[in-house]
């Protein structure tokens, strides 16, 4: 009985993650009408910079300032966003969809190598509070803690993501910008602040998915393009622009994976992209979505 | 928008030729003046150029967006994989027949729930897709070969058989090399066909205007059908000419960024053109060989590449190459 | 003379026959330079690089022709790998291509070098579907690590010799040719050696993932007595670490394949002892130690020194390799002088023995594989050096000729070795 609780953690922990990338990725979209094809190098760019400010350039400090650290990828990433949103994406925001995607293309690629220069071919890891914060019981076994905390952090964002979005003025101001971004400009709203806002948001949970990530795994290269087409899953699921899609996508590819893994282990991978392939053929505008 | 009432233009057929069969004739000699390694590199070049114009179907012309073109070109390759695997088939017709009846198999299906999308949507329905197969190819290892691929030998072409003992390189350089020529050039020849036939013309009216399209009895949702099928049949005869050159398939081939790769060549020559996809293809084909073998961020350099072509030259090579053109007749004619 | 340059000459050099050209000799060298393949697959290249500075020293290859090494990355995937290779060969003009880590990589880049009739030594990308089936009858293609089939039968033996009382076994293996691999000959001579065991749960993540939080906890589901898994490099550094934090070592005996066979420095202090810590059943830099074998702590000495780290199998692998190329070439010359052509040398390369730092390897003519007594041993933390080592008290060696398929055997599903287990080793009767 212990082990299904500690299978829905897995499952939990994974959601986390997916949830904060697709998220992400889901919001940009609802806002600006932008699928980032760079994403997921955002989540990877978040990993990389926690895995360097947690493991090599604050190593050995107490843990309490590690923790204060861990979110260094999120705000990392989030700057990066918050440039390359007014200088690399404004300008096609008038231009056909094709270029759009193309250019998040391009920027997927110089990212990718980016990373490369800055940290080098080898994996970067930083699993001191992986491992400090230890294990606990559940039933006859134990369970990282840490994972747990990854759960927190993913519901936590989820709650203070609909909070922002349903109860701020801000957020109403987002929300118009999605609905109708000519009648909410006409109405004052000043568009191009809510958009680069918007992006810098999605690219933050990008990084936060990475940076939270990193003590139990490592910064990788290469995972930023694993991740995207992970995100894509999800939102094909939950619907694209629909931060709720993203939610029960995540949560849906997070079960399906752990019960995947567990009950069918020749078809893991397959099995994702097969619950991908039956809600193409049955919704495709996924379960929350607005297809067009 | 010049660059789309130009490909309205009907061009007289004297005119193509006039450039037309040079550049095939450069082209069939090639192996005779350079290098074999240049020769099979140039015929990397025109495999994806009948892979690209093939694409260019949906984006050019009927303004769709596919971003799961790797699917088909893997699907050709597989097809011709597992004609040596299980049928030890040998010869290149049948392959390439293979590879048709695949693709049309594949595009109908994935075209049936694709097209009845547009804009983003179709592009992420044709990506998702494209990694379905992808998936399927990587886990089905007793099947496809999983990661370790399928391999595929020298293929006899015309029914010639060409011996063990001959030199493989010769082969590629010379024989397959012209054989691919053919082959390229039936497909350009027939895709400028269907461009220019009253299909290829509602094709570019559903593009334009897709509601007026509608109110002059186009049955959209069928003609985005047939052009789904067409296109990707031709990238899937890109994928079974690739595979007896590559020597093996893999599931690499059906990976997403493969299919982003053919959205850039499509970009780099120029989609709003016809001949755009073809000069798109082999010049990125270059591009990447070179890019690979001058350094180690390579990808960098692509991506770089892409950014700058998307802000500063949108039309693309050719389209800016047609832009230059004409401003220079204005100039003269003044 | 410096390196181990022994090979079975204990003579100086002689000087060669005939005029040689002076123009460098190149070798295409592709191997993991980035990702988690790198911290296996790159040391590799440095061993390479060793024994090429050591020739140089002496003025190169018979004395004329230096050695140049042209780097090429294995990470860039399968297709980009079969392409590189035929412009090294085409446009770089390359004497001797070297490398290759993966298995994927190797069944699909031979059959290109032999088309390019292109002299090939790949250090790795041991899988037996190399020479069983991708390319059954080499030319120009050789490879010098242990064949695969070695390694899971490796384990087997040794959980036979240690463990010998398990029951319920389950398997973590990375989903390609590898993990196949180690799994189907892990079981075969389990079947013939502990026919009480039973497979009781299987786990098969991507090769390259990070999390194996869900493997773990289907592993720690089934409640066995052994954990058998081939994940290596970055993946088996995240998977135990991981597998720390969930208490798996305290339940569960665990065999490896190839644990130890990174760089010895990627893992941690914190890595449990007494688990059976694989080496490709080929080197590891602690065995054998001190004087006992004086070629091997020669190399690590000088590989410590020019690198600042220790050396692992696929070091001493290119290390081996390119000394067997040069003794190749020496021989050749010794015969016929002059520069020896292609044929030639691949005539001394087969059936050559030749003494590296790991011990003796034999390349057999038939297959062009080279067979090197099989180690493997048990993890232990020693105060000497700051990253766990083999425990050199519990060394376990086995000859290469009791597990792996002998000259003649026909080729066999999944491999000639599964066959030549199954059909004769004899069946232990449980007690």
């Amino acid at each position: 009985m212990d082990i299904l609780v500690i299978h829905l953690f897995n499952a939990l922990l994974y959601a986390s993650v997916l949830f904060l990338i697709a998220g992400g990725l889901s919001l940009i979209y609802g806002v600006m009408r932008i699928v980032n094809l760079a994403h997921g190098n955002l989540f990877a760019l978040g990993a990389f910079i926690t895995a360097s400010a947690v493991g090599q350039w604050f190593a050995g400090s107490s843990s309490a300032l590690l923790f204060l650290l861990l979110p260094a990828g999120a705000v990392g990433a989030a700057l990066i966003g918050a440039i390359l949103e007014p200088t690399l994406l404004r300008p096609f925001y008038r231009r056909p969809e094709e270029y759009q995607l193309l250019v998040t293309f391009g920027i997927l690629m110089i990212l990718e190598d980016l990373m490369r220069f800055i940290w080098g071919p080898y994996p970067v890891s930083a699993t001191t509070l992986f491992e400090q914060m230890g294990s606990m019981k559940v039933g006859e076994w134990i369970y990282p803690r840490y994972n747990l905390l990854v759960i927190a952090i993913g519901a936590l964002a989820a709650l203070f993501l609909w909070a922002f979005i349903y109860r701020t003025n801000f957020g109403v101001m987002l929300r118009a910008t999605s609905q109708d971004m000519r009648r909410a400009s006409a109405l004052g709203v000043n568009v191009n602040l809510v958009y680069v806002q918007a992006f810098t948001i999605g690219c933050f949970m990008a990084g936060l998915a990475g940076a939270i990530i990193v003590p139990s795994q490592s910064a990788v290269l290469g995972m930023g393009v694993d991740a995207l087409v992970l995100s894509f899953i999800v939102v094909v699921v939950g619907g694209l622009g629909s931060l709720e899609g993203a939610l029960v996508g995540a949560l849906i590819v997070g079960l399906i994976r752990e019960i995947g893994i567990s009950v069918f282990p020749e078809i893991e991978l397959a099995v994702l992209y097969l619950i991908a392939a039956v809600v193409l053929l049955v919704r495709p505008a996924g379960l929350f979505g607005k297809a067009t | 928008m010049t660059a789309t009432l130009s490909a309205l233009k009907t061009r007289s057929p004297l005119k193509i030729v006039v450039w037309a069969v040079p550049i095939a004739v450069l082209l069939a000699l090639a192996p005779y003046v350079i290098e074999p390694y240049h020769t099979i590199l140039l015929g990397y070049g025109l495999i994806y150029a009948i892979a690209v114009l093939g694409f260019n179907l949906l984006l050019g012309y009927t303004g769709l967006l596919s971003f799961g073109h790797s699917a088909y070109f893997g699907v050709g390759a597989y097809a011709v994989a597992f004609m040596v695997k299980y049928l030890h088939t040998q010869s290149m017709e049948l392959f390439l027949l293979g590879a048709i009846v695949a693709s049309v198999l594949v595009t109908t299906l994935f075209g049936y729930v694709c097209v009845r999308y547009t804009r983003i949507f179709f592009s992420i329905l044709t990506l998702a897709l494209s990694q379905v197969l992808w998936s399927l190819a990587f886990k089905f290892f007793w099947v496809t070969g999983g990661t370790d691929g399928l391999r595929v030998p020298t293929p006899k072409l015309l029914g010639v058989v060409t011996g063990e003992h001959e030199d493989k390189i010769e082969f590629l350089s010379h024989g397959y090399y012209h054989y691919v020529l053919v082959v390229f050039i039936a497909c350009v020849a027939l895709m400028w066909l269907i461009v220019h036939s009253p299909f290829g013309k509602a094709l570019q009216a559903i593009r334009d205007n897709e509601t007026r399209a509608r109110f002059v009895g186009i049955q959209i949702r069928r003609y985005r059908l047939v052009a789904f099928l067409v296109s990707g049949v031709f990238t899937g005869i890109a994928g079974a000419l690739w595979v007896p050159l590559n020597g093996l398939t893999t599931p690499d081939i059906l990976y997403w960024p493969f299919s982003g790769e053919i959205v850039f060549m499509a970009v780099l020559g120029g989609f709003r053109n016809f001949t755009g996809p073809i000069v798109g293809a082999v010049v990125f084909n270059y591009l990447k060989t070179y890019a690979v073998g001058f350094t180690v961020y390579w990808q960098a350099l692509l991506g770089l590449v892409l950014v700058v072509l998307v802000v500063v030259l949108p039309t693309g090579i050719v389209g800016t190459a047609k832009l230059l053109a004409a401003a220079a007749r204005r100039r003269s004619a003044r | 003379m410096a390196g181990f340059g022994l090979a079975g000459v204990a003579h100086a050099q002689d000087k060669p026959k005939g005029t040689i050209p002076d123009k460098p000799f190149k070798i295409g060298h592709m191997t993991f330079f980035t990702g988690a393949g790198a911290v296996l697959g790159e040391p590799m290249y440095k061993g390479n690089l060793l024994a090429a500075d050591e020739i140089n020293a002496q003025g190169g290859l018979l004395g004329k022709r230096k050695i140049e090494i042209l780097k090429a990355d294995e990470a860039a995937g399968t297709d980009a790998n079969t392409k590189e290779m035929r412009r090294l060969k085409l446009s770089e003009k390359i004497d001797l291509f070297m490398g290759i880590t993966s298995s994927g990589n190797s069944p699909a880049l031979g059959p290109v070098a032999e088309e390019l009739k292109l002299l090939t030594m790949f250090v790795d990308g041991c899988t037996d579907f190399l020479f069983d089936k991708a390319v059954p009858n080499p030319r120009y293609i050789f490879r010098i690590t242990n064949i695969q089939s070695a390694d899971g039968s490796t384990c087997a033996v040794g959980v036979a010799l240690t463990w010998p009382d398990v029951k319920k076994v389950a398997h973590i293996h990375p989903d390609y040719s590898y993990g196949r691999n180690c799994f189907d000959h892990f079981s075969i001579v389990t079947k013939k050696l502990l026919p009480k065991a039973q497979n009781v749960s299987e786990a098969w993540p991507k090769l390259f993932s990070t999390d194996f939080t869900p493997h773990i906890t289907k592993t720690l589901a089934a409640k066995p007595d052994l954990l058998v898994t081939s994940l290596w490099g970055g993946d088996y550094n995240a998977f135990y670490k991981q597998a720390l934090q969930h208490g798996l070592f305290e339940k569960m005996k665990v065999a490896t394949t190839l644990a130890f066979g990174s760089a010895p420095q990627s893992v941690g202090k914190d890595h449990p002892e007494g688990v059976l810590t694989g080496v490709h059943s080929n080197y590891h830099f602690t065995y054998p130690a001190g004087n006992r074998w004086p070629a091997n702590k020669t190399f690590v000495e000088k590989y410590k020194a020019k690198f600042n780290e220790y050396p692992n199998f696929q070091a001493e692998g290119a290390y081996t390799s390119t000394y067997a190329l040069k003794t190749a070439i020496e021989k050749a010359n010794k015969l016929m002088g002059g520069w020896p052509d292609d044929e030639a040398i691949i005539s001394q390369l087969e059936g050559m023995m030749i003494a590296g730092p790991g011990g003796y390897v034999y390349i057999r003519p038939d297959n062009h594989q080279g067979y090197k007594d099989a180690i493997t041993g048990f993890s232990k933390n020693v105060p000497e050096y700051p990253f766990p080592i083999l425990d050199p008290d519990r060394i376990i060696t086995i000859p290469i000729r009791n597990i792996t398929a002998p000259p003649g055997w026909p080729k066999g599903e999944p491999t000639s070795t599964y066959t030549w287990i199954d059909q004769t080793w004899p069946q232990v009767k449980s007690a």
